[in-house]
């Protein structure tokens, strides 16, 4: 396939032009209460265009591949960039990137196209067997496994040529408890890039005994009561903070509007035991590849160092726009999107404190587990919930309870942390930003002082 | 969308179900869809991109010995259509039996098209012309005030084709258009930024569309929560926008009729037909062949006929809502609420239209019998579709008391749940409106929530 972009491409002596051919294989299996839903096997396949034009992009796919409709919707990106500039106020430049000729492969012990994956069927129901076997509590399950292999294929009229393979396996399971009246429920992932070996290292079994037992236990709680306390928050919330609430206001799009740290660069915006990563290469990340959809090589951007806002993620656009490097985080989820600015793998650095000790200090406080949804805006407030809620009193852990929402503004949650885990895990997330994209969010477990909200 | 095309599509689905049974299926199901869609992108306050997309997709359920199989392709020459039946069908194999399966749907008589669901406007629409049409939505955004100014907004303009055919000898094509922009406004006065407007229209057709309405609404909620502030804690009436009704009431309401959450625990009202489920004043129905219905064909994703289905009829649980699967095994009809994302899902269950019915207050005579409480615009948190708990900010939200609107309050916690809420409905408006949900409901006025301002 990327001959014949290739050969599109050199027709036309544009400004600047890319082309970018993307084909998604899909395995996944479902299953509900015991019950096999669905085993799904998918083909995704189909190229785009993109032009600039006179400081105007243009955009357009199909999923028709032949010279005749490549050559169309190279020819559509440009007429529809020529169109739409009148009504553009901005000139687009992009940030000069030497044209890379390359490849790259998620590393694999066991890759997925050599093997036969029917045996997954299995795996899942077994998983799906001991959740429901955990107690007569767990009412329902629904467990799911994929596997998601990418081939994406670049070129651009600088000369890039670059071919990768992503190849992504990842499960959940959502468990629903009764009890006493009540209904809760529970949800945990398992998952990376690399091959089936995933599957091995974190059976999907695991998460879903760990995801049974916090429904089970959480079903008979009450709603935490709400008010400001000391808080230590586990791995994968303090990711989702990182990814969702800080990270998006270093998106250079978002700085460029207005963001919380569009006038922060050089200040101390968190607690100095804070520093703030945003990685395209960590090793099996979720959201790890080698070069972005622009053809530029990602590296690792230091966003927030020791407290002090040191860098935003730029495109070749946003990058040319704030005189800045381009830092390889331009993304798009498929052909049928043109790439904007995405965080990879988002996480906050482990520090030395054990999470005992962590826990240790807290007087009257939570420990809040388990991701449960969330938003936040580009000003930094957010709202998100956990599943579940300790309660701490001088130290120790008490009651649980269930479901509780945890809000206020990202920077003065960061600016609160007074310590900082040396665990650290690095777990898997989908982000939507008018587009979805794969992206890794991780931490250590921290601690800080927020709003817990109840009822 | 010419008729020579039409047969293609059903050509298609038909070759997909003749080759699965060759390969010895015991039944199979092909789903085509072919779409244009003009996208629009309002970025950092100006148009960012706008992207054409031709799209077009099969997807095949096969089912040998009680097992199904589902595979899909983006591609639709006749080598990978026979891959993907082949890859269908192994699956079939490969997995074990689903005891409760017991058939595909049967052919059954289809109701005619409602009005209004395809515009040849729309699907002729061009590119300059869906630009011109955000433009408009901007620039009357921009007019409103000086103060505002606009943060994002997207245009989807959308005409899809489908065709089902199944090994029982359904064979049906549809097509349809829809619009659908939504911007998102703020306001700024001495430094001080308002919180973010949301305002949309959503229509099959272009002559049922407004941009201009959308962006002068979208800058007049935007100043309309300029100099927001903050009161104490208290539990008090809250009346719920079209929008936020359909999130933190319908929203579980649907889960909790869906057949299948019926039938596997997770719906709290799984043994309560017949009985109140909420005030009296409540009466919604599920209506697949509303003329100009946003939710509305006239047969579901499985090729089963559309219809009305009551859902609540004052206050008492009526029926839930079933796709063939679900049906088959209670041993009765679906209520044709299969839906798909696309060719690459298999189907599941749905509300089509959900309508609730109307009362007779205007939204102005539901503020003036408030003696203490807020009416929220916008919601931002969560809500627990099986247990019904909600929690979270209302956002663009006017503190209300004895019966007017004071002032704009800053990030509210609102908290409470869904179930109890119906039962605490003290009046529901007469204004309706259809919600990005597909859900039709007038602003609700509620009692005893708990609102929490920081």
């Amino acid at each position: 396939m990327i001959d014949l972009l290739e050969t599109c491409l050199s027709r036309i002596n544009e400004e600047y032009a890319e082309m970018r051919g993307h084909t998604r294989r899909v395995l996944s299996v479902v299953v509900k209460d015991g019950r096999i839903e669905a085993v799904v096997k998918g083909l995704n396949r189909g190229v785009c265009a993109r032009a600039l034009v006179d400081g105007s992009w243009g955009f357009s796919s199909t999923t028709i591949i032949d010279k005749k409709s490549l050559h169309s919707i190279l020819m559509d990106a440009r007429s529809l960039a020529y169109s739409s500039k009148p009504l553009k106020k901005r000139y687009v430049k992009i940030a000069p990137v030497k044209p890379h000729v390359d490849e790259y492969e998620t590393r694999m012990k066991r890759d997925p196209r050599s093997e036969d994956i029917e045996c997954f069927v299995e795996e899942v129901l077994d998983a799906d067997s001991e959740a429901r076997n955990y107690s007569e509590k767990v009412v329902s399950t629904t467990l799911n496994l994929s596997i998601v292999d990418d081939e994406i294929f670049f070129v651009n009229s600088e000369g890039a040529r670059i071919k990768q393979r992503i190849v992504r396996c990842f499960g959940a399971a959502r468990i629903i408890a009764r009890s006493k009246g009540n209904i809760a429920s529970a949800y945990e992932s398992v998952g990376r890039q690399g091959g089936l070996e995933v599957f091995e290292e974190t059976p999907l079994r695991d998460a879903a005994l760990k995801a049974a037992s916090r429904a089970v236990r959480i079903a008979p709680k009450r709603v935490v009561p709400g008010g400001y306390y000391d808080v230590v928050l586990e791995d994968k919330i303090v990711g989702l903070l990182a990814h969702e609430a800080v990270g998006h206001t270093a998106e250079a799009d978002l700085v460029y509007v207005g963001s919380f740290l569009s006038d922060k660069m050089g200040e101390k915006v968190a607690s100095e035991m804070v520093t703030l990563i945003d990685d395209g290469l960590f090793p099996y990340g979720f959201g790890t590849m080698k070069y972005d959809d622009e053809g530029v090589p990602a590296g690792k951007t230091v966003i927030i160092d020791k407290g002090i806002v040191r860098s935003f993620m730029h495109s070749r656009e946003t990058a040319s726009q704030f005189g800045a490097a381009p830092t390889g985080n331009a993304r798009a989820w498929s052909f049928e999107y043109d790439p904007i600015i995405r965080m990879r793998n988002t996480y906050i650095k482990p520090g030395d404190w054990t999470v005992e000790e962590l826990i240790e200090d807290v007087k009257d406080g939570y420990f809040l587990r388990g991701v449960g949804g969330g938003q936040a805006d580009f000003n930094g407030e957010f709202m998100f919930t956990v599943q579940e809620a300790i309660r701490v009193r001088n130290g120790e852990l008490k009651e649980p309870y269930r479901g509780a929402a945890m809000s206020g503004n990202a920077f003065d949650v960061l600016s609160n942390v007074d310590g900082v885990g040396r665990d650290f895990k690095m777990h898997i997330g989908i982000c939507g930003k008018e587009q979805p994209n794969y992206v890794g969010i991780g931490g250590p477990s921290i601690r800080t002082r927020l709003l817990v909200g109840g009822r | 969308m010419e008729g020579d095309k039409i047969s293609n599509l059903i050509e298609i689905s038909e070759l997909a179900v003749g080759n699965s049974k060759k390969l010895g299926v015991d039944e199979v199901e092909g789903f085509v869809q072919r779409q244009r869609i003009i996208e629009v992108l309002l970025e950092r306050g100006e148009i960012q991109s706008e992207r054409v997309k031709i799209r077009r997709g099969i997807g095949i359920r096969a089912i040998k010995d009680k097992s199904v199989g589902f595979s899909f392709a983006s591609v639709l020459d006749e080598r990978t259509i026979r891959e993907t039946c082949k890859d269908a069908f192994s699956l079939a194999r490969a997995s074990p039996k689903n005891p409760d399966w017991v058939s595909l749907p049967l052919p059954k008589r289809i109701p005619p098209a409602p009005d209004g669901l395809y515009d040849d406007d729309l699907s002729s629409l061009t590119s300059d012309e869906a630009l011109n049409i955000v433009l408009e939505g901007y620039e009357t955004a921009k007019e409103v005030d000086p103060r505002v100014s606009i943060d994002e907004g997207k245009l989807i303009v959308s005409s899809t084709e489908i065709a089902i055919s199944n090994s029982h000898g359904i064979s049906l094509y549809d097509r349809g258009t829809s619009i659908a922009f939504y911007l998102i406004c703020v306001a700024k006065e001495k430094g001080k930024a308002s919180s973010f407007a949301y305002e949309y229209d959503i229509s099959r057709t272009l002559k049922g569309f407004s941009a201009r309405k959308v962006g002068e609404l979208a800058a007049k909620k935007a100043l309309l929560s300029l100099g927001a502030k903050s009161i104490k804690p208290f539990r008090g009436d809250v009346i719920l926008s079209p929008d936020v009704a359909s999130e933190i009431l319908f929203a579980p309401l649907i889960s909790s009729v869906n057949a299948d959450n019926v039938q596997r625990g997770r719906s709290l009202w799984a043994n309560r037909i017949g009985e109140s489920v909420s005030v009296r004043s409540l009466t919604i129905i599920d209506d697949g062949l509303l003329p100009y219905g946003l939710g509305s064909s006239p047969f579901d994703a499985e090729g089963v006929p559309s219809q009305r289905t009551i859902v609540i009829e004052n206050g008492v649980l009526k029926s839930f809502l079933y796709d063939s699967y679900t049906a088959n095994k209670v041993n009765r009809e679906s209520t044709g609420n299969a839906a798909r994302e696309g060719y690459s899902s298999p189907p599941y269950i749905s509300a089509s239209n959900l309508l609730v019915s109307p009362g007779t207050k205007s939204l102005e005579e539901m503020i003036s019998e408030v003696d203490r409480g807020v009416i929220v615009n916008r919601f931002s948190g969560k809500v627990s579709n099986e247990s019904g708990e909600f929690s979270g900010i209302a956002k663009q939200a006017i503190y209300i008391e004895d019966g007017e609107m004071r002032f704009p309050l800053r990030e509210t916690m609102i908290s409470g749940n869904t179930f109890e809420s119906l039962n605490k409905i003290a009046a529901i408006g007469r204004d309706r409106r259809a919600t990005m949900m597909d859900v039709y409901t007038p602003p609700i006025l509620i009692e005893e929530i708990t609102i929490t301002s920081k």
